[in-house]
């Protein structure tokens, strides 16, 4: 490490005299370790994948859970430290239910991603009268996708609290490939059914183990059935179709 | 105060305390028609100029939009009533014939001050319970009298009076513009500039402008000397076509009873044979 | 003291007044009117002959408001402030029905002192229908083709029931049956003139101006608005939802 690094990385609150935050840095570096995350948006829906690694044999590959519903019309699948994203996921999921408590609508799926990545910024210390925050940033990245009056949308947001709209996206640690295998297999109007065998060809490609119904799961927000995890056949069947 | 204060002396109280003691538990009493009113009363060189508005309220509600609260005492003698509507009507019409008897009894034509005195001990008597505010006017023999007389009692001798709700709107057209020795048409023009003011700066007051003018040869009842309220055409004619009222059933009824006549002769004729 | 004894009397800081006026508003197929006199009242005075009472939300809200006057502007604020913050966190405008709910939430926040207000929400759907919801002080509200409140409601709300929802009205023998909430505007306008001048005929705190907002679905067309005197007020989107005020005088007894 650099000296001057040495001298700027440990508080969570403080530039580097170059302007960065290297707390902030480190932290979107642990989402490479993740496992592999796409996600793909079609016209009539948003396909999320994930890599489940199942390191040991005795593992229940079912208590791996990296996609989650936010609600109806919203989903995230998520890569790095998964137990950080419980605290977003919740705090998504109050802010859902309260836009649709106060305006009786379904928030945006922007409005909800802005809602997550204000909280990936509360970190440091505490100012007066405030609760105690959170130490350290979050050390995940997020693909949230959803359907709302503008259509289908795919987000991901990151620890720094920056979040961007993409038509297909990966992250985690096969990222970097899966992210070429996405920019040169995706077109716009693609099917959900396409968008579905790309997500598990892209995770194929970059996966170490062989790719079966137990190390991967996906799912999907369409705009006649909101958001679902494929269940156990319809996963079976878009590994088959593969 | 003890409660045999209301049991002494002639008048009966208790109903009065009766239905203080309800409404402090709560229970409302009925509400009376109130004539929330402006009228007023003014001094001219030859006699005197009294004015009203035409509004009744029930609370908030105008329950008649052109009732008359310029009441006849006797010839050459007005009354305007304020307050609650039946006692300045009762009142008044009760003056109006206690007046006409003694006018019968003394062959004299009675002075204002005599009604004014017949009114304000009757209202003195109820303490305040009979709600009429009056304003007095009239020409006798000892030339054009103005009073007004409050609910307890209590009685002014003025130039101009003003009573009622609008009396405050009504008493700053008075100051602004009265003075002394004005004609006919400046007194007229003057109440019915008060009574203006108070029309339509008093919500308990409104629609029309009532003038009597009294002098001692005649009194001119000037009913609706303006009506600056008329209500504009309805923008929509609101018929219903003939069967638009639904009914669940009908039965139709001959009103016209059948009866027998039986002769009376006959029932005398028997009654008679008992002899 | 009535009773004779002599006993503390309780005096109490009352923090409401009763500013009187009042307000209705109609909702047709394609439009909503939401209207309001201008007279603000406390007891027999007349406090101003123009006091508003309607407001303009957005392109395709109108809110009505009446009671106590000081609660009255401070939620209209409060309301536009929300309205703006949502435009600001979600990019859009709100929506008539998300305005009716968050002016719920709003009225229930203050359930153990409530604002003195009885509020009419009019204007027009994400469906392109014209709307009314009602609500009362603290928030139960419920969406209707017509709504009277405020001093004169008990005045004008059986006559709104009769001529809107045609309440004891039965059709003529095989005509169809009457549907509220589709008469055109060049009846309702009518009606709700002569809903006021009559409240006014029989109401003390009712007259002196009245304030009629039309909201107009996007693409309507408008040309029965232009023999009424109405003057449209600019839009924040053109194109879209459209709001015009017609302005009468009332009677000033």
């Amino acid at each position: 490490m650099f000296l001057t690094r040495s001298e700027y990385d440990r508080g969570v609150n403080t530039f580097s005299p170059e302007g960065r935050l290297f707390q902030v840095e480190y932290a979107i570096e642990a989402i490479k370790l993740g496992s592999t995350t796409v996600g793909i948006r079609t016209p009539t829906g948003v396909v999320l994948g994930v890599e489940k690694r199942v390191q040991s044999p005795l593992l229940e590959s079912s208590s791996i859970e990296k996609i989650m519903e936010i609600d109806t019309h919203l989903g995230c699948a998520m890569s790095g430290l998964t137990a950080d994203a419980r605290t977003m996921i919740d705090h998504a999921r109050v802010t859902s239910q309260n836009h649709a408590f106060t305006f009786d609508e379904k928030i945006k799926v922007e409005s909800v991603t802005q809602a997550v990545c204000d909280l990936a910024l509360r970190f440091g210390e505490s100012m007066e009268n405030e609760d105690a925050m959170m130490s350290r940033p979050f050390g995940v990245a997020l693909l949230i996708a959803g359907i709302d009056e503008l259509g289908p949308q795919l987000y991901h947001t990151d620890p720094s609290g920056t979040f961007v709209k993409y038509e297909a996206k990966a992250i985690g640690s096969g990222s970097e490939a899966a992210q070429a295998e996405l920019q040169d297999k995706y077109h716009k109007s693609m099917e959900i059914k396409d968008a579905q065998i790309l997500t598990l060809r892209v995770l194929k490609q970059v996966m170490e183990e062989k790719l079966d119904q137990h190390n991967v799961q996906l799912a999907q927000v369409t705009v006649e059935r909101g958001f679902e995890i494929l269940s156990d056949a319809q996963l079976k069947e878009a590994i088959d179709a593969m | 105060m003890s409660v045999d204060v209301f049991r002494k002396g002639g008048f009966d109280f208790s109903n009065a305390r009766r239905n203080a003691f309800l409404e402090g538990k709560g229970m409302p009493l009925p509400k009376a028609t109130s004539t929330g009113t402006t009228i007023v009363g003014c001094i001219y060189a030859d006699g005197i100029v009294l004015g009203a508005d035409t509004r009744a309220t029930e609370g908030p509600i105008v329950a008649d939009k052109n009732c008359e609260k310029i009441h006849y005492i006797t010839d050459n003698i007005r009354c305007c009533g304020a307050g609650t509507a039946a006692d300045t009507e009762y009142t008044t019409a009760m003056i109006s014939s206690n007046m006409e008897l003694h006018a019968l009894s003394t062959g004299r034509q009675p002075r204002v001050a005599t009604a004014m005195t017949m009114l304000k001990q009757y209202l003195f008597r109820y303490q305040g319970h009979v709600g009429a505010a009056l304003v007095l006017g009239g020409v006798d023999p000892t030339g054009p009298q103005l009073f007004t007389i409050h609910p307890h009692g209590s009685v002014d001798k003025l130039p101009y009076v003003t009573m009622g709700s609008g009396s405050l709107a009504a008493m700053a057209v008075f100051e602004t513009t009265w003075r002394a020795g004005m004609t006919r048409e400046e007194a007229i023009q003057l109440v019915a500039a008060a009574i203006s003011a108070g029309i339509f700066n008093d919500l308990g007051s409104g629609s029309n402008v009532d003038v009597c003018v009294i002098t001692k040869d005649k009194t001119d009842m000037l009913r609706n000397y303006e009506m600056p309220n008329q209500r504009v055409e309805k923008e929509r004619k609101y018929g219903f076509r003939r069967g638009t009222t639904a009914w669940k059933s009908e039965s139709i009824r001959s009103l016209i009873a059948s009866e027998t006549v039986v002769p009376v002769a006959q029932l005398v004729t028997d009654e008679m044979d008992i002899s | 003291m009535a009773d004779g004894h002599q006993h503390p009397i309780e005096h109490r800081f009352n923090p409401y007044a009763e500013n009187g006026g009042t307000v209705l508003a109609i909702a047709g197929a394609d439009f909503a009117v939401i209207a309001g006199d201008t007279r603000q009242t406390e007891g027999y005075s007349i406090q101003t002959r123009y006091a508003p009472k309607v407001f303009k939300l957005t392109d395709r809200a109108v809110l009505a408001v009446n009671g106590f006057q000081a609660d009255c502007s401070e939620f209209v604020k409060r309301v536009m402030q929300r309205i703006e913050w949502y435009r600001h966190a979600h990019s859009k405008q709100m929506p008539l029905k998300a305005i009716a709910r968050m002016i719920q939430t709003m009225l229930y926040g203050k359930r153990f002192f409530p604002y003195y207000t009885y509020n009419i929400l009019g204007g027009i759907e994400e469906d392109g229908t014209g709307a009314v919801y009602s609500f009362d002080p603290v928030g139960s509200y419920e969406r209707e083709a017509c709504r009277a409140a405020g001093a004169a409601s008990s005045l004008i709300q059986p006559f709104l029931d009769n001529q809107i929802y045609f309440k004891n009205q039965t059709p003529a023998p095989g005509a169809a049956p009457f549907v509220p909430g589709n008469l055109p505007i060049d009846v309702v306008l009518p009606i709700v003139i002569d809903s006021f001048t009559s409240a006014t005929e029989r109401h003390i705190e009712v007259g002196d101006g009245l304030e009629m907002f039309v909201v107009v679905a996007k693409g309507r067309d408008v040309s029965q608005l232009a023999s009424l005197n109405a003057e449209e007020i600019p839009a924040t989107n053109p194109g879209e939802e459209r709001v015009f005020i017609v302005r009468r005088e009332l009677k000033k007894d």
